[in-house]
């Protein structure tokens, strides 16, 4: 049972996928070494940034602070699964439309939380969008144009 | 991260058979050990996590008497949007608004959010101004702890080592107003330079009986008992109020952290003791 190392299975965007773990590794490193996946990237490593963010069984968890090991038998929707081949998502549509990002470091982060957020709340007030996201930091200062997307996101989501 | 096993038991009783001296300590959500380990300030050889025994221990419920009983593993975005929680408790419920973040809550349960013993926590002085206790589960059995009871000092608990809590109990009691203040010095949703519990009920305009907790400024979350005696039996008018915000200055040990200096945080008990008070009174059982 225990060990320093072990193999984990999941279902990531969608496949279902087998990784070589060291138990003490967190899952952002396990998407970015034994995947490829760069989206979620750590910057703050502390909880308190949401560029990591991906979803766990459909939750917005910060992938930084989480054991990969924890993840065995989950359900993981990371940035890159976001998109339908070349067509991408109502999310991702309306930050492109709004320029709601500059450099993008922080954008999946942002983008995953705003599904999540559209997922519980279909038509947020700008109040509950600041809320939601008050855990996500954009260096670049888009905030104005994020919480414009999040709104357009939700027309697009429902026309 | 240095390296660790990790057991992942399938029971409460199997997890406390894998503490204490077998050598594991226990995780839950993983928020705070996460940050402990990867700042090498804790460095256990063995981690026993909590997230897959009985899943009674993941659920809310209402007892007989109408009290409401969390699980330790509940999720904290869970106990937020919990409907039970907001008509026994609904302190508790808007406490959680500013709480860290939505993926910290989606995460962090109730009972690593107590057992982590830091004294900056929002959900400490809420449960000890309620009068909530906990179980807690041992090789010998079980027993019960006022909340008030469970914290000794930095990250320090009254738990032994191979003690788990399994559950968390706000006793129901209909009449009683609560408020919790949290002021943060960087952002909104900041971990408190202060927060300020206040529970209480009243007979008229004269208040019957008050609890009142503070955390994040005193080295544990702890109760202001010179304040809830000099409210017991007063009305609630502004000089009483006054008087109150006073006392607490000579009550607690107050000390400096880089949320502020002892001597704001002594300033801020003062008004926010006022303060409290006041919005406990005013709210409709909030
Ligand atoms: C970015 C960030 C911001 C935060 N902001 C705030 C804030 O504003 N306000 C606030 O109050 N908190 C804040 N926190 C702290 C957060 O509330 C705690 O990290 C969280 O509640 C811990 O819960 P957990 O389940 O993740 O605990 P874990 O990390 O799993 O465990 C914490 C401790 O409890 C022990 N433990 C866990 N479960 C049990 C159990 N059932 N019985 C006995 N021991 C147990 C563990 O051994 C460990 O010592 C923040 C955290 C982060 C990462
Ligand atoms: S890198 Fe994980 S929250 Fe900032
Ligand atoms: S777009 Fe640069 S950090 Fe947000």
């Amino acid at each position: 049972m225990s060990g320093h190392r072990r193999t984990i299975t999941f279902t990531l965007n969608g496949r279902d996928v087998a990784a070589d773990i060291g138990v003490h590794q967190n899952l952002t490193e396990v998407l970015q070494e034994s995947f490829g996946l760069f989206g979620a990237r750590e910057s703050c490593g502390q909880g308190l940034c949401g560029c990591c963010t991906v979803l766990v069984d459909g939750q917005a968890v910060t992938s930084c602070l989480s054991l990969a090991a924890f993840a065995d038998g989950s359900t993981i929707d990371t940035i890159e699964g976001l998109a339908d081949g070349d067509t991408l998502s109502p999310e991702q549509e309306a930050f492109i439309e709004t320029g709601a990002f500059q450099c993008g470091y922080c954008t999946p982060g942002f983008i995953l939380m705003t599904k999540q957020l559209l997922d519980e709340n279909p038509e947020p007030s700008d109040e509950e969008i600041m809320h939601y996201l008050s855990g996500n930091l954009c260096r670049c200062g888009a905030y104005a144009e994020i919480v414009k997307a999040v709104r357009l996101a939700g027309q697009k989501r429902k026309a | 991260m240095h390296f660790f096993e990790l057991a992942e038991p399938a029971s409460l009783q199997e997890a406390i058979g894998l503490l204490g001296d077998s050598g594991g300590r226990p995780v839950a959500g993983g928020t705070a050990v996460m940050l402990m380990m990867k700042t090498g300030v804790f460095q256990p050889e063995r981690l026993v996590s909590l997230r897959k025994i009985e899943s009674q221990y993941s659920q809310i419920r209402l007892d007989s008497e109408g009290n409401l009983r969390l699980g330790a593993m509940t999720p904290l975005r869970r106990i937020e949007r919990s409907a039970d929680v907001a008509a026994v408790a609904p302190v508790v419920t808007a406490a959680m608004r500013r709480l860290s973040n939505v993926r910290v809550r989606n995460v962090a349960t109730l009972g690593g959010h107590l057992a982590h013993g830091d004294p900056h926590l929002d959900l400490p002085p809420v449960l000890i101004a309620l009068n909530a206790s906990l179980v807690v589960a041992s090789p010998s059995g079980e027993r019960t702890m006022p909340v008030e009871d469970l914290f000794r000092g930095y990250l320090e608990t009254a738990l032994a080592p191979d003690e788990l809590i399994a559950e968390v109990i706000v006793p129901a009691n209909p009449d009683q107003r609560a408020a919790y203040l949290k002021h943060t010095t960087r952002s909104a949703e900041d971990w408190p330079a202060l927060g300020i519990a206040v529970a209480l009920t009243l007979n008229g305009g004269t208040v019957e009986t008050a609890r009142v907790a503070i955390g994040a400024a005193t080295d544990t979350p702890r109760r202001l008992t010179s304040v809830e005696t000099m409210l017991i039996g007063n009305p609630h008018n502004d000089a009483v109020l006054q008087t109150t915000g006073d006392a607490t200055a000579g009550e607690a040990e107050v000390h400096s952290d880089a949320r502020g200096s002892a001597a704001y945080k002594r300033e801020l008990i003062r008004v926010f003791t006022a303060r409290a008070i006041r919005q406990a009174v005013e709210g409709d059982r909030a």
